[in-house]
């Protein structure tokens, strides 16, 4: 990441390596945001990250919002008054935040309110690949997408004045690969901001009763047929090569794979690439198309290009072949890439896929010898000792509903813990469902920004309808696997300074919960002993497991100049039984020329594995 | 100039996102046209990272086509291998020879080929390997958590980079915390001497 004051530079055109979630914070600096706010989800988080870093200095109001749909109502309600707001989020987190979107249409906003959405093509860091496309049409809402870091940053300011213009909030998406590529931006200047906002009331359009809503509806669709006619004209719509027979419509990250295919296919063809993909640009679509025979559509996901290309060239009559999801031509599941395309193309157009070099290399049979490396719990991380005493106390006689967050990583050997993952706060719902028709006792793990994030009305219901659920919160005081952004539980806000600290504990006992017990994993015995307990316990039990992040830790530590001292092996207490590494599976414990080693590099000093240890051969350094 | 991919891999931690970038703002001060890619969110968590550097006029997408690997700068000898069907018998391989072995295969469920067989299928397949110890060098320069850069001082021994030295010095003076630039600018330098130690470019090791 670039040190976050470049962000700030007030030299337009400098030009800077900055990822695509940089080059959308500096977009939105540019165009004079009052107002940011996000909930933490990758390939989102740096967005909102590198705003947080110099909100205080910028004058700009950020917030670590407790949910998505609470960041887009702080947004809007900014916006509301007047001045210019950002939210930020995960795919997945748009599913969150959709309610307040959708009817945010009807009323409009007034300060220009864009709502980014990361999308995650090929999971990777997400429970599903959804197409957030399609939310554009379902709320009837415009949807811009940039290719790269340069694009993301020049629209996310045309953005703003779009919403603005319209006052309608709008849709920006970016994908993994735009979100996390670097590439050089070519800064602007720097719009003046408004400062202070006013809200004006007008009943007839702010308060969503039916009789209002009927008519703000036809509003809505009066705004986005306007909107269609911009499209239609838009530079962000543009025919960026033109020659030769076949033509390919795309948009995003996928033009970039596109261009280099035609490239190394040697092919004369003409390519209309849209930024603006909702309201769609028929018209300029049908134009373009109707020039030629073939036409390819390269998209990730789902067909929405494609099924709003054929609307659109309908009337052209069936001498067109357009090639897309349907016709086999790309998969509708996983990422792109500059090889899948100019594979799928080679296939289509029957020409030789180019290669460099004959194939000498048997790569599968390499590649197959290799060990698997996933991510794994980190060394010394305070979930592993959690989980060690949850199947010590436990045994397999338990059903753990796990939830988003480090924690999943539990499913790994040794510890194996996680038999359910759905989305934020599943856990939770789930596991009093399957207490009220099983017999085994279930467990609901939750990370502390989980928690806050959406598991409280599940535990409100385990109280209120009694369910026998064990909920299991780790409160490493950070949101660590999106980057460590402060929630709720750390007191810190976005502005990176002391908000008021809302304690899970007495979130629980407010609730209702009367079985509620907070341990520190790091103590081996007295977590065991709590999770017996609770699972002895008639009704809902709450056990808030604390300890920080080791990661957090240690980076705390190093900055104080603190040393961490690290636990070693007693060579002549150790009989190899491997108990540490069989039960832990941390990965500062290794076999080294057939003997236990502790890296000391690696080693954080959580002492776990000195309280497993069956011959007390493990001590501090 | 001609394209230049740089595919770098290496285990979560290892700073290869880090690397990446120095490269990137390298390119950058030079004037050229540079995509960076770089897939985070687990890449902390002692999983398999990859990252790529294209520099050159016709880069759009961020990520190397297979086969079209310039140069594998593999962080650990595993992890280079895993990414192996982005190179072909041309690419030039600069790789550390420490392995960090899977947790996997430390609870002996996997297994990992030596360090031998993987230098064995190097010399088979490559015509342009350097292998070095860069856990030696990090030493030298005063920390093991430079080993990373002095690998990429091993490259910039090589004439693969469209750039010199001066160039990553000055990447590294604007992208670490001032008081670990003199320490990652030794690896640096430790990495350029080690790799132009040899007389010729193949299968220095």
């Amino acid at each position: 990441m670039v040190a976050p004051k470049v962000l700030l530079s007030k030299k337009s055109h400098d030009r800077h390596l900055l990822s695509g979630n940089e080059a959308i914070a500096r977009g939105a600096i540019e165009a004079g945001i009052r107002v940011a706010t996000a909930y933490p989800g990758t390939p989102s988080s740096e967005i909102a990250d590198s705003i947080s870093e110099i909100a205080r200095e910028a004058g700009i109001y950020m917030e670590y919002s407790t949910n998505e749909i609470v960041a887009v109502e702080v947004a809007a309600g900014a916006s509301l008054c007047g001045v210019r707001a950002l939210s930020c989020m995960k795919h997945v987190g748009l599913n969150v935040a959709s309610d307040a979107l959708i009817t945010l249409a009807y009323t409009g906003v007034r300060g220009g309110l864009v709502v980014v959405s990361a999308d995650d093509p090929g999971c990777w860091s997400s429970q599903s690949e959804q197409d957030n496309r399609y939310y554009a049409p379902l709320a009837n809402l415009p949807c811009l997408e940039p290719s790269n870091s340069q694009e993301a940053k020049d629209w996310t300011v045309y953005t703003f004045e779009l919403s603005e213009k319209f006052e309608l909030p709008v849709l920006f998406r970016t994908t993994t690969r735009v979100s996390h590529t670097l590439a050089p931006v070519k800064f602007g200047s720097i719009r003046k901001r408004q400062e202070q906002g006013e809200f004006i009331a007008d009943v007839r359009r702010f308060v969503m009763v039916p009789d209002f809503a009927r008519v703000r509806h036809s509003v809505l669709v009066k705004k986005i047929n306007s909107i269609k006619e911009v499209s239609e004209k838009s530079p962000l719509n543009m025919i960026v090569r033109e020659e030769g027979r076949i033509g390919f419509v795309t948009s995003g990250v996928s033009f970039n794979y596109t261009m280099e295919a035609i490239d190394a296919l040697g092919l004369e063809a003409s390519v209309l690439k849209l930024g603006i993909i909702h309201p769609f640009p028929e018209n300029l679509v049908k134009e373009f198309v109707g020039r030629f025979d073939d036409i390819f559509i390269v998209e990730e996901l789902e067909p929405y290009l494609e099924n709003a290309v054929k609307a659109s060239a309908s009337s052209l009559g069936s001498c067109i072949r357009v090639h897309g999801k349907s016709s086999g031509f790309l998969p509708r599941y996983g990422e792109l890439s500059t090889t899948i395309v100019t594979e799928a193309l080679a296939k289509s157009l029957e020409k030789p896929v180019p290669r460099n070099f004959a194939i000498t290399i048997p790569f599968d049979e390499i590649q197959g010898s290799l060990p698997p490396r996933p991510p794994i719990l980190c060394a010394g991380c305070p979930h592993r000792a959690t989980f060690y005493a949850m199947r010590k106390s436990m045994k397999g006689e338990v059903v753990n509903c796990t939830d988003i967050g480090c924690y999943a990583l539990g499913i790994q050997a040794p510890l194996k813990i996680g038999d359910l993952l759905i989305c934020m706060g599943a856990s939770v719902g789930a596991a009093c469902g399957m207490s009220k028709v099983q017999e085994r006792p279930t467990v609901a793990i939750v990370g502390d920004s989980t928690f806050f994030h959406a598991a409280i009305p599940g535990l409100i219901d385990a109280v209120y309808n009694n369910h026998r659920v064990i909920i299991v919160v780790l409160d490493n005081y950070a949101t660590a696997m999106t980057g460590f952004q402060p929630h709720p539980g750390t007191g810190i806000t976005g502005m990176g300074i002391a908000g008021r600290r809302v304690v899970i504990e007495e979130v629980a006992m407010g609730c209702g919960v009367e079985h509620i017990k907070v341990v520190n994993p790091y103590d081996v015995k007295q977590t065991v002993d709590a999770f017996r307990r609770a699972r002895d316990y008639p009704g809902p039990s709450v056990i808030v497991s604390r300890q920080k992040c080791s990661l957090l830790a240690t980076q705390e530590k190093r900055r104080r100049g603190e040393k961490t001292i690290p636990y070693k092996i007693v060579e002549e207490s150790c009989d190899q039984c491997l108990a540490c590494i069989k039960v832990l599976g941390c990965p500062a414990i290794a076999i080294l020329d057939q003997k236990v080693v502790i890296d000391a590099n690696l080693c954080t000093g959580c002492s776990v594995c000195a309280q497993v240890c069956p011959n007390n051969a493990i001590e501090v350094s | 100039m001609k394209e230049c991919n740089i595919v770098i891999a290496g285990v979560g931690g290892q700073g290869i996102l880090l690397v990446a970038e120095m490269l990137g703002t390298a390119a950058l001060m030079e004037g050229f046209n540079v995509r960076v890619s770089e897939i985070h969110g687990m890449a902390q968590r002692g999983g398999t990272v990859v990252c790529d550097v294209r520099i050159g006029e016709k880069v759009y997408a961020p990520t190397t086509p297979m086969g079209k690997a310039d140069v594998m700068l593999g962080l650990e000898p595993i992890e280079a291998l895993r990414h192996i069907k982005l190179t072909s018998p041309q690419t030039l391989i600069v790789m550390n020879t420490r392995i960090v072995e899977p947790v996997a295969v430390t609870m002996g469920m996997a297994k990992t080929p030596t360090l031998d067989e993987i230098v064995q299928i190097i010399h088979k397949f490559y015509n342009r390997a350097i292998l070095i110890d860069a856990m030696e060098l990090a030493m030298k320069a005063g920390s093991p958590l430079v080993q990373n850069v002095a690998m990429l001082g091993v490259l910039t021994s090589t004439e693969a980079l469209p750039f010199g030295i001066d160039a990553l010095r000055e990447s590294i003076r604007q992208l670490v915390s001032p008081k670990h630039i003199e320490l990652n600018i030794k690896a640096l330098e430790l990495g350029l001497k080690a790799g132009g130690s040899y007389s010729s470019l193949r299968y220095r090791y």
